[in-house]
């Protein structure tokens, strides 16, 4: 008893002489790896169009229903959200919206500084996640893989992809 | 059915004789992938994914692969789904199929409910190893409301077989060959097919999508749905509307209708009507909010003498001035005439009858029309008449089509009747001992198809399988109904013998030698005759004593044109009638009239002129979800709901009551009419000092929940008292849980409205169903009948249905919906006189007017739809190619017709009866008259008032 009493102030002098392990934030930032789960953003592919497909399948794996959004198809042929809408006031950071999104589209950033005296100004629209690049993954772009045509790539130019069966060639 | 035992994967079952052993597992609920099988089509054996192994005897080890759908159960069979060969022959079926699928599931229209995605899963393939390059295939554009994206084919020939084989269409084909198969048109152009829209259910990818769905599209877990019924026709389909919200108070919720399984009305399929007509609940047409005349003279404006413009007014506004008015012919000093609908709930209607009184309620429809769903009403009443479910039309053996356009007045039945064609084949093969479900094997069994004999007014799309078509004017189809009955056999008449091989001897032949004879008739041509005749003809059948089996009834089904025409015609005599109302309002009357019109318009209903006499002089209230021409004379306008936003009963026209669900909380301050007419007498009541003050209308100023009106409606009308057992039946709680209308995968819940509010508003209760507009509460598969989000564990798309289902095509566990009319049993007298048919005089220079009926187009609703809008095309006149000539009229030439504004496009065709002018019904108000003098067919002229002004 006195024993364990004694160790523990010991181990507490000790620190006396420890280096300090806080952080004087905000004036000095923490080095936050580039993986690590913060807010979120919709990025670009390397041609510069929007990843996002509006699949909706970050709004279905979300655990606090905090996503949401509405496909439209425009001219080109490309799905993209008429809305995209995160509450982040529900949101809980788990990154299982960017493990469902299979667009590499949606994407956690190391940054956690969030707060607001609003709650309502934690609702981020389309306008305020998207950003101007790739973020994680430089080369990916949905559409060069996916089969179907949009403006620029018809049936066939994609990767790994067949020219389209002509139906009249007599040698089908 | 004799019973089989077998055992699967050592646990031992006994299952039904004579099915495949898919069929048995899928109704063993068990899960065994499969793509080209259909409950509703039978086996092909095409796509080797429903692969077992079956042992000789339980002491086999080895066994031996078999493909199930191809394989009859077997008494004392032995059988493993589980076993790891087994397992991995269905993995690489499906690994091969996925060779050349497209990387295309997030933008796919299909995912989420894709058939491919889930025996993808269920056959453990996760990991692609081809690495060749990828089949493609350009697509084709197939219209407005089918999408097609060819490179997503797994080529199990469902679509071709569906749509050539089951539905009868010609224009989708397997083009082709090898690795290289393409299901599609010759050209680009519109499926033809009025039930193409099913293509988008059994395709098991994404091949075939729903466009109009894709427009607004969500994923099927975004869906909430409740059990509907289509609005559409009078069949009845059950279907599953999805809705959802965009959290801004965009009035679009409705996203798309499909299919609700039920066995004896809609099965496996929906019309196209049915399917995409759901757009007129988000037309920009709706009535959000109550808007009252204009009380400014209009200064100049091209509008008729009458028409008013509206401005909105705070609902509390409308209401209270609603409750002015029945207060007033409370105390007598107005008269308040109530104008039914076919198309709106028993409910409606009956809350309409009761603020009116009995005797100030009128049907919705013309005299004719009233005098017709009478006659039906009458004659469904007769014991040896009975309406036959869409399993028995199917299982006809000889069909009778009189004058009825079925393939556009009830589009299901024609598909049901399509069926029968292939009834012989099908009596054949049990014959050979050939079970049923070898689709294969009985389609090429040689075999006389079923006789189906048609009579009517144009070319119809059953022509194909008829054995027999006439086009002639309705009477003489009625008259060619009374020479059948002539000439069935024991009939007392001496021109038996001769002419003996007469269409009507056929017929009678057919008919009589027929054991599960149908007759099809119905409203579609107005004539009283016919349906008397059809009658006939069924009683005679049912007395001939070959036939049906024993049961001394024949089946005879009667179209009727709306989706409550007959619910209608249980609330109103023959006499309450549009033209009764026009006669009484014609009268001298000291009191002002109010008319209290509740989704009807006068002008669909009526010829112009006398819907414009209705109107005049008198004060209208209408209650409606659409605007409409009627609208435009409205004093003050109440916005309805929809059948997808309300509650109530529709009455079918086989006499069926089925209750449809609330499917989403309509925008604005829409609510169902009867909630506004129980609102109106509640302030009324309220005003008078307390409900005991207006004793008529003490219960409905106390209404608040639809099953109320129901229960009140059960309690005073006899043949309506089935409504008291219609549900919803409140104890399928479970710890007090309702059912969930969303699925438990709804995602955005705390997103959605974040928008408007961040704080999230409870979601609205429903206060007439045990149910919720959230994701909480019963989701388990066949747990309760008003589950209609078709999932379960594995099974994302609809194929799910198996599971609802007490065996595949079985009907609906725990219960079928609706219940029939409780209408006294009473023999329908047939006054037909020796002379046949009364006959309208007909003048030799007339020409006869006949209705022109097109599934899309004559749809009082469903015309207004966004897609089928553009499909609909321009109002028409059928004339025979020697009238034609008469009139010196040419194909695509404008014609105007007396009484009505609109121009027709003078289309000639062979296929019609002489003397006769066929109309189409729907793209303007009814013709006034039942025969036409050659000059009111008077050429289009532009503008004959000159450019003068």
């Amino acid at each position: 008893m006195i024993s364990s009493l004694l160790r523990s102030l010991w181990l507490v002098f000790r620190h006396l002489f420890r280096r300090n392990v806080t952080v004087q934030y905000p004036d000095e930032q923490p080095y936050l790896p580039p993986r690590y789960r913060g807010r979120i953003v919709l990025t670009r592919d390397p041609d510069g169009d929007e990843r996002c497909v509006a699949c909706n399948l970050c709004a279905v794996a979300c655990p606090p229903d905090c996503i949401s959004l509405q496909k439209t198809e425009d001219e080109d042929g490309r799905w993209r959200p008429e809305f995209f809408r995160i509450n982040f006031s529900r949101c809980i950071m788990c990154g299982l919206c960017e493990d469902a999104c299979p667009t590499y589209a949606i994407q956690l950033t190391p940054d956690f500084e969030m707060s607001e005296y609003d709650r309502q100004n934690m609702v981020y629209e389309k306008e305020d996640l998207l950003i101007n690049g790739p973020g994680k993954y430089h080369e990916y772009s949905f559409y060069r893989v996916a089969g179907k045509a949009i403006a620029g790539k018809g049936k066939g130019q994609g990767l790994n992809e067949k020219k389209p069966v002509d139906l009249h060639d007599l040698n089908l | 059915m004799a019973k089989v035992t077998i055992t699967i994967d050592d646990r031992e079952y006994e299952v039904d004789e004579g099915q495949n052993l898919l069929h048995a597992c899928l109704g063993l609920k068990k899960n065994l992938p499969y793509f080209c099988w259909h409950p509703a089509m039978g086996s092909v054996g095409a796509c080797r994914q429903c692969a077992v192994i079956e042992y000789m005897a339980r002491d086999d080890t080895r066994g031996r692969l078999i493909i199930s759908c191809m394989t009859p159960v077997r008494d004392g069979g032995v059988y493993s789904l589980e076993d790891e060969r087994a397992q991995s022959f269905r993995a690489g079926i499906i690994e091969k199929m996925m060779v050349n699928h497209p990387h295309d599931c997030p933008v796919c229209e299909e995912g989420g409910e894709c058939h491919l995605q889930d025996m993808t899963l269920m056959s453990a393939h996760t990991m692609r190893r081809y690495s060749g390059r990828k089949r493609t295939f350009n697509n084709q554009n197939l219209g407005p409301f089918i999408n097609h994206e060819m490179n997503r084919c797994i080529t199990c020939y469902r679509c071709v077989r569906y749509y050539q084989d089951y539905a009868g269409g010609r224009d989708l084909q397997a083009l082709g060959r090898n690795q290289q198969v393409y299901f599609g048109r010759a050209e680009d152009g519109r499926l033809e097919n009025g039930f193409s829209g099913n293509l988008v259910e059994v395709c098991p990818t994404g091949v075939f999508t729903d466009k109009t769905f894709s427009r607004r599209f969500v994923r099927k877990w975004d869906l909430q749905t409740a059990p509907s019924v289509c609005e559409h026709c009078g069949v009845g389909c059950n279907t599953a509307p999805g809705a959802r919200d965009d959290g801004k108070g965009d009035p679009r919720k409705l996203r798309r209708v499909v299919n609700l399984y039920h066995r004896d009305i809609n099965g496996y399929f929906l019309c196209d009507r049915g399917r995409f007509g759901y757009e007129y609940a988000n037309s920009p047409e709706r009535i959000l909010q109550p808007l009252q005349a204009d009380t400014q003279p209009l200064i100049q404006s091209t509008a008729a003498a009458g028409e008013k413009i509206h401005r909105p007014l705070p609902p509390q506004d409308a209401v209270a001035q609603l409750a002015d008015i029945i207060e007033e012919a409370r105390l007598g000093k107005r008269r308040l005439l109530g104008i039914g609908s076919t198309r709106t709930s028993l409910e409606n209607n009956y809350a309409l009858k009761t603020l009116v009184g009995p005797a100030n309620f009128y049907a919705g429809v013309s005299a004719g029309t009233l005098q017709l769903l009478h006659l039906v009403n009458a004659i469904q009443q007769d014991p040896q008449i009975h309406s036959p479910s869409t399993p028995e039309i199917e299982q006809a053996d000889a069909v009778l089509i009189l004058g009825e356009d079925i393939s556009n007045t009830a589009p299901r039945i024609a598909l049901a009747v399509r069926q029968a064609a292939a009834e012989q084949q099908r009596q054949r093969a049990r014959a050979l001992d050939i079970p049923l479900w070898q689709d294969a094997s009985v389609r090429q069994l040689d075999s006389p198809p079923t006789p189906i004999f048609i009579a009517a007014v144009e070319g119809t799309d059953l022509d194909g399988i008829a054995r027999e078509t006439v086009y002639a004017t309705p009477d003489e189809i009625a008259e060619l109904a009374l020479e059948v009955v002539n000439q069935l056999p024991g009939a007392v008449t001496e021109s038996q013998t001769e002419a003996s091989d007469s269409l009507a001897t056929q017929i009678a032949r057919a008919l009589a030698s027929a054991r599960k004879p149908l007759i099809v008739c119905g409203c579609g041509l107005q004539s009283p005759a016919l349906l008397r005749a059809a009658a006939a003809l069924a009683k005679a059948l049912a007395a001939n004593p070959v036939n049906s089996e024993g049961t001394a009834s024949c089946a005879l089904y009667l179209a009727c044109a709306d989706a409550n025409s007959l619910g209608l015609t249980q609330l109103c005599s023959e006499q309450q009638h549009l033209e009764q109302l026009l006669s009484e309002t014609a009268q001298e009357n000291s009191l002002p009239s109010t008319l209290l019109a509740m989704e009807v318009d006068l002008f669909w209903q009526l010829p112009d002129e006398q819907a414009a006499r209705i109107l005049h002089g008198n004060q209208l209230i209408q209650l409606d979800s659409l605007y409409n021409h009627t609208s435009r004379f409205a004093q003050l306008l109440l916005p309805s709901a929809a059948t997808p936003e309300s509650e109530g009963t529709f009455v079918n026209s086989s006499g069926l009551a089925q209750r449809y669900y609330t499917v989403y909380e309509p925008s604005g301050y829409i609510q169902e009419s009867w909630r506004w007419l129980a609102n109106a007498t509640a302030a009324c009541a309220a005003r008078a000092g307390g409900v005991e003050k207006i004793p008529a209308l003490a219960d409905m100023a106390q209404w608040q929940h639809v099953t109320q009106v129901s229960a009140a409606m059960a309690a005073g009308i006899p043949q309506l008292s089935p409504l008291s057992e219609l549900g919803p039946d409140w104890n399928t709680l479970v710890a007090g849980a309702p059912v969930a209308r969303q699925s438990h995968r709804f995602s955005g819940r705390t997103a959605l409205q974040a928008e408007v509010a961040v704080a999230e508003q409870p979601p609205p209760r429903d206060p007439d169903a045990p149910m919720a507009f959230s994701m909480e509460g019963i989701q388990f598969a066949g747990y309760s009948p008003l589950q209609a989000n078709i999932w379960a564990p594995g099974w994302n798309s609809d194929q799910a249905i198996h599971k609802f289902q007490n065996q595949p095509g079985g009907e609906r566990a725990p219960a079928a919906s609706g219940q029939s009319l409780r209408r006294a049993t009473k023999v329908f007298e047939i006054q037909v006189t020796d002379t046949g048919v009364p006959k309208t005089p007909v003048n030799a220079d007339l020409l006869t007017t006949l209705p022109l009926y097109r599934l899309f187009g004559s749809g009082e609703l469903s015309r207004r739809a966004r897609s089928i809008a553009t499909v609909v095309g321009q109002a028409f006149v059928h004339l025979h190619p020697d009238d034609a000539r008469a009139l010196a009229l040419c194909a695509g030439e404008q014609v105007c017709l007396p009484g009505s504004d609109t121009t027709f496009e003078v289309k000639i065709t062979a296929v019609a009866p002489q003397r006769c002018i066929g109309i189409s019904a729907g793209y303007s108000s009814p013709q006034a008259v039942v025969a036409m003098s050659p000059q009111d067919i008077r050429p289009f002229v532009e503008n004959p008032q000159g450019n003068s002004s």
